[in-house]
């Protein structure tokens, strides 16, 4: 008997997951919106020929045709968000070096997307936002589908990575 | 032999007195337009280029030095008749490793990004020149570099005008 409640409740939760939405991914803003504060977490989404990431309550919307270029990079850098930052720094002061092999185990491998737009003003405008790996090059697709201009790949850009 | 005395003591007195160099005068300008950066034939990646660029018109603009900051490309500064530009061109970059610098810090993993910076005003004549180094040492990740860069330009902007 107990097996088959073990599996109902297993099925259950599964369904469950399965009826979720598609959460966007989380996304860093590293600079260049106006509205967003620097290295604040959001979602992007690309719906309707218009780029949109979200922090918290705040919002800003970028007009896919009015991207010039995209650029995808990457880059190993620290895990953990402000938390990870946190217990690194209180790590720093711990005895034997302990601090240290805290920064091999928090290393973490970033997507860099590079976005290049122009405001309504003509002004030009850069936005770098952080993903998680594997993500730039499918978001730059995506965007490119919905109408953003960009030049040709830069291959020599990607996996310059130094660990 | 007053005389005499009269003379060591004012002698002693300019000798101690630093040396006084002209001041050189204060540039004047109510705007400023920041150009993108031009990075020639320097192999740096894209969010560099851009960052630099982003970060200069955040920092200029919060040093409330100039009524009005625009970005490469605005319409509107061709309406400003004492409008300065700025001009950013990279010269040397290397890219460090921030888990290198924590690692072992100084020694290895910095990263540094040279530059020159250069104003310009309307007639296109040039205002100002000067090679500034944007650095991250220790903590922080490889685009810090963009921040610290950003920060001392701006110092300059601050000091020149």
């Amino acid at each position: 008997m107990k097996p088959n409640v073990l599996l109902a409740i297993l099925m259950g939760v599964g369904a469950a997951l399965a009826q979720q939405p598609d959460q966007p991914p989380n996304v860093r803003h590293v600079i260049g919106l106006d509205k967003i504060k620097r290295n604040a977490n959001g979602h992007l989404t690309i719906q309707n020929g218009v780029m949109q990431f979200t922090a918290k309550k705040t919002e800003a919307r970028v007009p896919a045709s009015s991207i010039e270029d995209i650029f995808v990079g990457s880059e190993t850098t620290q895990g953990g968000g402000t938390a990870g930052r946190v217990v690194k720094t209180a790590a720093i002061a711990a005895p034997f070096g302990t601090g240290k092999a805290l920064t091999l185990l928090m290393r973490t491998k970033v997507d860099i997307l590079t976005v290049v737009y122009r405001g309504a003003d003509g002004g030009v405008h850069g936005v770098i936002l952080a993903l998680p790996k594997g993500l730039a090059e499918t978001t730059r697709t995506q965007l490119v589908a919905a109408g953003a201009h960009t030049s040709a790949p830069q291959p020599e850009l990607k996996d310059r990575t130094k660990p | 032999m007053k005389i005499s005395l009269g003379i060591f003591l004012t002698l002693s007195a300019a000798a101690l007195l630093p040396a006084q160099t002209p001041a050189t005068p204060k540039l004047h300008a109510s705007a400023i337009q920041i150009e993108l950066v031009d990075v020639g034939d320097v192999s740096i990646p894209a969010e560099f280029r851009y960052a630099i660029y982003e970060r200069l018109i955040e920092q200029v603009r919060d040093s409330r030095k100039f009524e009005k900051v625009f970005r490469s490309g605005d319409k509107a500064a061709a309406s400003v008749p004492d409008l300065v530009t700025l001009h950013t061109s990279v010269e040397a970059f290397t890219e460090g490793s921030e888990m290198k610098r924590e690692l072992a810090p100084v020694v290895v993993g910095s990263t540094k990004v040279d530059v020159t910076a250069q104003v310009t005003g309307k007639d296109g004549k040039t205002l100002l020149t000067e090679k500034v180094a944007g650095k991250v040492r220790i903590f922080g990740e490889n685009l810090g570099a963009t921040n610290d860069l950003a920060k001392r330009i701006t110092k300059l902007l601050v000091a020149s005008f």
